[in-house]
């Protein structure tokens, strides 16, 4: 029961990565793509109807989290306390950006909403790695299970590197999904610095797991960790292959399998701790440690998923009227 | 000061700023869609309406989006003791708020602001439908939530931790419905007089007659059924149990020191904790004993029932208690005056009531802050009554000097919300209905 738990928070945030990673991701390479006005204006309504209903699934997750692990739902956000701040001030920043920049006709207005929404689109990517390379290093826990994480700490070499290898991955997502939305130059700039970009994750992917495997010595081997390593490969040059032949919706579903597969190894190497010990052979918080009664599993787990298929279904089936593709007046 | 006072100060502060913004969408949401809905059956002036209101909704959406994120992820944040104790419980009616009402609202948003001209008309109103329902499950939820913090229903203590016996009992807990039911007519409230007092600044300005009357017309109905409503049954219900659970809140909100049969009504005074008494009272005799117990005689538990550690801060409950009654009761008269004008069809040619309608725009608001002020401030000393104190709540690993820090962020950061909406809500008025481009198609580039 708590693996389901586990598995289904995993679903909810790995659903938050793929889908919120796109539209973070456009706001990343936006300035790279874009350079009128009118290119901005299409880069972020290429994002306009789906942002905020991506956004939920980190509230879905964040609630989730809050119902079946309050232990490590109350740990690990007061022990984040002044990053997790500044995420959800960042998060405030991009939604107003892009909410309010339509509102009043000036190129001085929108310039300032379209710096905000780039700078903390790309802010967010970072600290959402160095969050789960911080979480896959581990977290000097108290006996009481609390930590107080300095932002000294939670800058190291690793979660650094995690952060760099988050970017790159969602910055070419958000590419793919700009080839998919965008019709003109936009799209021929982003596929451009897919290139580059595919390059770096190529390099990244090796190094992230050769650190992995020093950080978290002996819990990488398993079957699990290797089978979807193999997808993540196979995925990455799938999604170069797909680009090169013009096949965007093929690339973007490649670029989906790459990042589940590279967040089904992460939540592969956690499990079975929500937060695991730092240094390692200290105490960690494992899902046994944290989980409520059986009662109030099952009834969150029934809701949760009952609500989550609805979520899905209606989400695409409005999303199907939004497939065709933005074109730019000159 | 301590971490708990700072971190109650920032929670009351970033709550009371995000609730501004929900009370109006949830007010204005069955307009949005009555307005959508005419509009897809081929009304050319409800459609200008509907992108008008759509307009005014999508911007209080952003701002109470943005803002509605960091109160939920602030229980973790600032009161993760509580948070590890109770999450097990209030953890599902907030997952279930993202759930079940958050991405109803967020995804149908999306095709209500961008779907104009995309998606069939009648797509379209259902969006602007599920926006409403949206907006309204997602109140319920939180409601749900707060109600089981004031009278704590299917749990159980296992050590510190409370665990959850029963969801149906905490979603279905009377106290929670009346509650939700009263937030709801206070919200509407609001939005009726949103609509109606617009509707007169147009009348009064001599510009859009037809949408003006028809805004006033629209929202003073909405506006005096509502105001009804607050006061009865929902607001009397809400008394009621708070007589019959929290009697030691009923006693602050009265400013009722003593136990007294036949209880007199202080209408107005200023309670005087130290020698507790009421300064300069106005009474209505007998009337309090009334209003708790529908017997003149009935005997009302007074202050001096508890310990003096079990008091709740007895000036602003009895001060919020009274704005929200007394706002109450001038919002309610202003309506119902408007309406039997408007029955009488005098409404449009009298200046002075399209006057008042406009002015006591902001009364809701005030009186839905009010309601909630007295409703959280008087249960302390408690944050889950009878359960655990409030003082015991907060973070261990959190100090003071990092919430005060994080606290002058938030500052700033609303201080800039609140300036930029005010700007784009008073542009988008006074550009008016009839020139104003749809938000969709305001960024929409021909092709």
């Amino acid at each position: 029961m708590s693996t389901a738990a586990f598995a289904l928070i995993a679903f909810i945030l790995a659903m938050y990565v793929l889908l919120d990673g796109y539209d973070l991701g456009v706001g990343a390479i936006t300035p790279l793509i874009a350079r009128s006005d009118r290119e901005r204006e299409a880069s972020m309504r290429s994002i306009g109807p789906f942002w905020n209903g991506n956004e939920v699934w980190l509230i879905a997750g964040g609630g989730a989290l809050f119902a079946l692990f309050p232990l490590a739902y109350a740990s690990s956000f007061s022990g984040f306390y002044l990053p997790f701040i500044v995420v959800l001030w960042l998060l405030m920043f991009r939604g107003i950006a892009m909410e309010l920049r339509s509102h009043f006709p000036s190129e001085i207005w929108h310039q300032f909403w379209d710096a905000c929404f780039a700078a903390s689109s790309t802010l967010l990517i970072l600290l959402f790695g160095v969050a789960l390379g911080n979480l896959l290093r581990g977290l000097p826990l108290n006996a009481s299970e609390y930590f107080m994480g300095t932002f000294a700490f939670l800058l190291n070499p690793y979660a650094l590197l995690v952060g760099v290898f988050a970017l790159a991955v969602l910055a070419q997502h958000g590419a793919i999904f700009v080839m998919l939305r965008i019709d003109g130059t936009p799209s021929k700039r982003a596929r451009t610095l897919y290139g580059g970009l595919w390059i770096s994750a190529v390099v990244l992917l090796p190094a992230v797991t050769a650190a992995t495997t020093l950080v978290r010595a002996g819990v990488l081997r398993t079957p699990w960790v290797d089978a979807v390593g193999t997808l993540a490969l196979v995925s990455l040059v799938w999604s170069r292959v797909a680009v090169s032949r013009d096949r965007p919706v093929q690339a973007f579903g490649a670029s989906c399998a790459f990042i589940l597969a590279l967040l089904a190894s992460a939540a592969g190497t956690l499990y079975p701790y929500l937060i695991p010990a730092y240094p390692p052979g200290h105490r960690g918080l494992s899902i046994f440690d944290a989980s409520p009664s059986p009662y109030a599993l099952t009834t969150a787990l029934t809701v949760i998923i009952a609500g989550l298929l609805a979520v899905i279904a209606y989400s695409s089936i409005v999303w199907r009227h939004f497939t065709t593709k933005i074109r730019i007046a000159e | 000061m301590d971490a708990f006072t700072v971190d109650r100060l920032q929670f009351a502060f970033t709550v009371m700023f995000h609730y501004l913004f929900p009370i109006t969408t949830i007010g204005l949401a069955p307009f949005v869609a009555f307005y959508t809905f005419k509009a897809a059956r081929g009304d050319a002036e409800a459609a200008t309406a509907a992108a008008f209101w759509t307009r005014i909704f999508a911007i209080n959406f952003a701002i109470g989006v943005v803002t509605g994120i960091p109160l939920e992820f602030q229980f973790g944040t600032n009161w993760a003791a509580f948070s590890a104790a109770s999450g097990a419980v209030i953890g599902q009616p907030l997952a279930m708020e993202g759930v079940y009402a958050f991405f109803l609202e967020s995804v149908f948003l999306g095709a209500l602001l961008y779907g104009k001209g995309k998606v069939p008309t009648s797509v379209h109103a259902g969006a602007a439908v599920a926006v409403w329902l949206g907006s309204w499950l997602s109140g319920f939820f939180i409601v749900a939530t707060n109600a089981w913090m004031q009278h704590p229903v299917g749990y159980r203590m296992v050590g510190a931790r409370i665990e959850l016996t029963s969801l149906s009992a905490l979603l279905l807990s009377p106290f929670a419905w009346f509650q939700y039911l009263h937030v709801l007519c206070g919200a509407l409230v609001a939005g009726g007089f949103v609509v109606a007092g617009i509707g007169a600044y147009y009348l009064l300005s001599q510009r859009e007659f037809a949408l003006g009357r028809r805004f006033v017309a629209d929202g003073t109905v909405v506006a005096a059924l509502f105001s009804l409503l607050v006061v009865y049954p929902t607001g009397d219900r809400n008394s009621a149990n708070v007589t019959e659970y929290q009697p030691e809140k009923l006693a602050a909100m009265e400013g009722l020191f003593k136990s007294t049969r036949d209880a007199p009504l202080a209408i107005i005074g200023m309670p005087d904790v130290q020698h507790h008494t009421l300064i300069d009272p106005i009474f209505v005799p007998d009337f309090l004993s009334f209003l708790a117990y529908g017997n003149f005689r009935a005997n009302v538990e007074g202050l001096d029932a508890d310990a003096k550690a079990l008091w709740p801060p007895v000036n602003v409950t009895y001060y919020a208690y009274h704005v929200m009654v007394g706002l109450g009761t001038i919002f309610c008269g202003v309506a119902v005056l408007a309406a039997f004008f408007l029955w009488r069809k005098r409404l449009f040619a009298t200046p002075a009531l399209l006057w008042l309608l406009m002015l006591t725009m902001p009364f809701p608001y005030i009186a839905n802050e009010a309601g909630w002020v007295t409703t959280e401030v008087g249960r302390q000393p408690w944050i889950i009554y009878g359960i655990m104190r409030s003082a015991k709540a907060g973070s261990p690993t959190v100090v003071s000097g990092e919430v005060v820090f994080t606290l002058i962020g938030f500052a700033g950061m609303y201080f800039m919300l609140g300036v930029l909406f005010l700007y784009l809500t008073l542009r988008a008025i006074a550009i008016g209905p009839s020139l104003q481009s749809g938000v969709g198609d305001a960024a929409e580039a021909p092709a």
